[in-house]
């Protein structure tokens, strides 16, 4: 008998349950209708607290909430002016990408002040009748684009005005690795088989062919997954987009849309029934949404940098080493 | 330890001990000339400006780009000269016995 192995037995003491920082992409902060302009508040996302207000002509905007000068809260107090955020403490005031537009009682400009931005804002985007926004750790400008989902965008050909959201004490990157882990669908959601999947990588778009066309994912980044399940001829689609409150928690919305059919069709009654079992087990099912099991795992694991797989495991290290890019300055950690 | 001869607004004349390690602006500052100094050497105030006696120019390090645009942005305001300085540009050291400056007017 060898020497035990103790580093595989006692590996898991070490380990973290969320060794990631918060991942470059685009993420859902908001939907467009609950933002009036002139209107700000807090919210903390990406594991700090922003400012996330909008202009008196519509434009979005959310930016770090301490003023650069004496670093006073602009979202308690501050206010919307025009097209700036102004600070309460000295109404030195701020655009939407960040530049000191008036400090009202200086003679001189400090030179930085017009040679760039000195609040940390996001780059943000409206798509989909929600307010997007651009992480990068290191305030790198958007290096890809959000995609056309017709489904959201084409005003006539689609319905559905189900949506939810779900809370998960876990790091994205943990939720979206349940797309490549094929095995988990027998076991943990009741599948009557695994399903084989295909995962192919372009940049940062990763596509899933899980059960040869049953399901066809798209994820853009981190926070985007548009998935269309294909049954008996007509197709549901999830929209899910995760963002990251902290480095342990994250919250998952989707919506989930249908083609425009008519009432009283078996198609409306077929995409309906699709949708109930992307969230939960469907009528006359044993197999369950993510909603009745995925959450025990996600809130209690931790991530194995080196996992013990076998054959019948889905293409996770593919996936891993996909999402590494989404890490940046983080290359060479083992830790991830 | 370096003495600095400085030219005040009122056009007397003063010696200065300048405490080595620091920058002449906190001398300067401290002593009351009307440096005020407020940013701290940030270089985002330009309430430091002191000309310098052209024969010390090229005994100090050269300015920064950054030193420059405040400089700049003050020309509006006050005077500049080829010898203009911020003065919490200005590291003291023993080199700078006997360097002399005159205080610039305030912004």
């Amino acid at each position: 008998m060898g020497a035990i192995d103790l580093k595989q037995l006692l590996e898991s003491q070490s380990l973290e349950r969320c060794p990631f920082p918060i991942p470059v992409g685009w993420y859902f902060i908001d939907y467009c209708d609950t933002l009036k302009p002139g209107e700000m508040r807090n919210v903390f996302v990406f594991d700090q607290e922003w400012v996330l207000f909008r202009t008196e002509s519509g434009k979005p905007g959310m930016s770090d909430p301490y003023c650069p000068h004496l670093g006073a809260h602009m979202g308690h107090g501050g206010k919307v002016c025009g097209e700036h955020l102004r600070c309460p403490f000295h109404h030195w005031e701020y655009d939407t990408a960040g530049w000191c537009k008036s400090i009202p009682y200086a003679k001189v400009t400090p030179p930085i002040v017009k040679k760039q931005a000195i609040l940390r804002t996001l780059p943000m985007v409206e798509k989909y009748g929600m307010m997007w926004a651009w992480y990068h750790p290191q305030c790198e400008a958007p290096s890809f684009e959000l995609p056309y989902i017709p489904e959201m965008e084409d005003a006539t050909g689609y319905a559905g005005t189900r949506r939810g959201s779900w809370t998960a004490d876990t790091c994205i990157q943990e939720i979206a690795e349940n797309g490549v882990d094929v095995a988990h669908l027998k076991f943990l959601h009741n599948a009557p088989m695994i399903p084989p999947v295909e995962a192919t990588y372009d940049g940062p778009v990763m596509t899933l062919n899980i059960g040869k066309g049953y399901i066809i994912g798209k994820a853009y980044g981190p926070g985007l997954n548009v998935m269309r399940f294909n049954q008996h001829g007509v197709t549901a689609t999830m929209i899910s987009y995760s963002v990251p409150v902290s480095k342990e928690k994250t919250q998952m919305n989707m919506s989930f849309r249908h083609v425009d059919y008519a009432q009283g069709t078996p198609e409306l009654a077929a995409s309906k029934k699709i949708i109930d079992h992307m969230i939960g087990a469907a009528e006359g099912e044993e197999s369950a949404g993510f909603e009745s099991v995925d959450f025990i795992v996600w809130n209690n694991k931790k991530y194995r940098p080196n996992p013990l797989l076998c054959d019948g495991d889905g293409p996770v290290l593919p996936f891993r080493k996909w999402f590494k890019q989404f890490y940046p300055g983080f290359e060479n950690s083992t830790k991830i | 330890m370096a003495v600095v001869r400085v030219t005040g607004r009122d056009g007397a004349e003063r010696a200065l001990e300048a405490t080595g390690g620091c920058a002449l602006m906190d001398t300067l500052r401290d002593a009351g000339t009307g440096i005020d100094g407020t940013c701290g050497g940030m270089m985002s105030c330009g309430t430091c400006h002191v000309y310098v006696d052209p024969a010390w120019s090229d005994r100090l390090a050269p300015k920064s780009e950054d030193e420059q645009m405040m400089l700049d942005a003050i020309g509006e305001l006050v005077e500049l000269r080829p010898s203009s300085r911020l003065s919490c540009q200005i590291a003291v050291t023993d080199a700078l016995d006997g360097l002399k400056v005159e205080i610039a007017p305030p912004v």
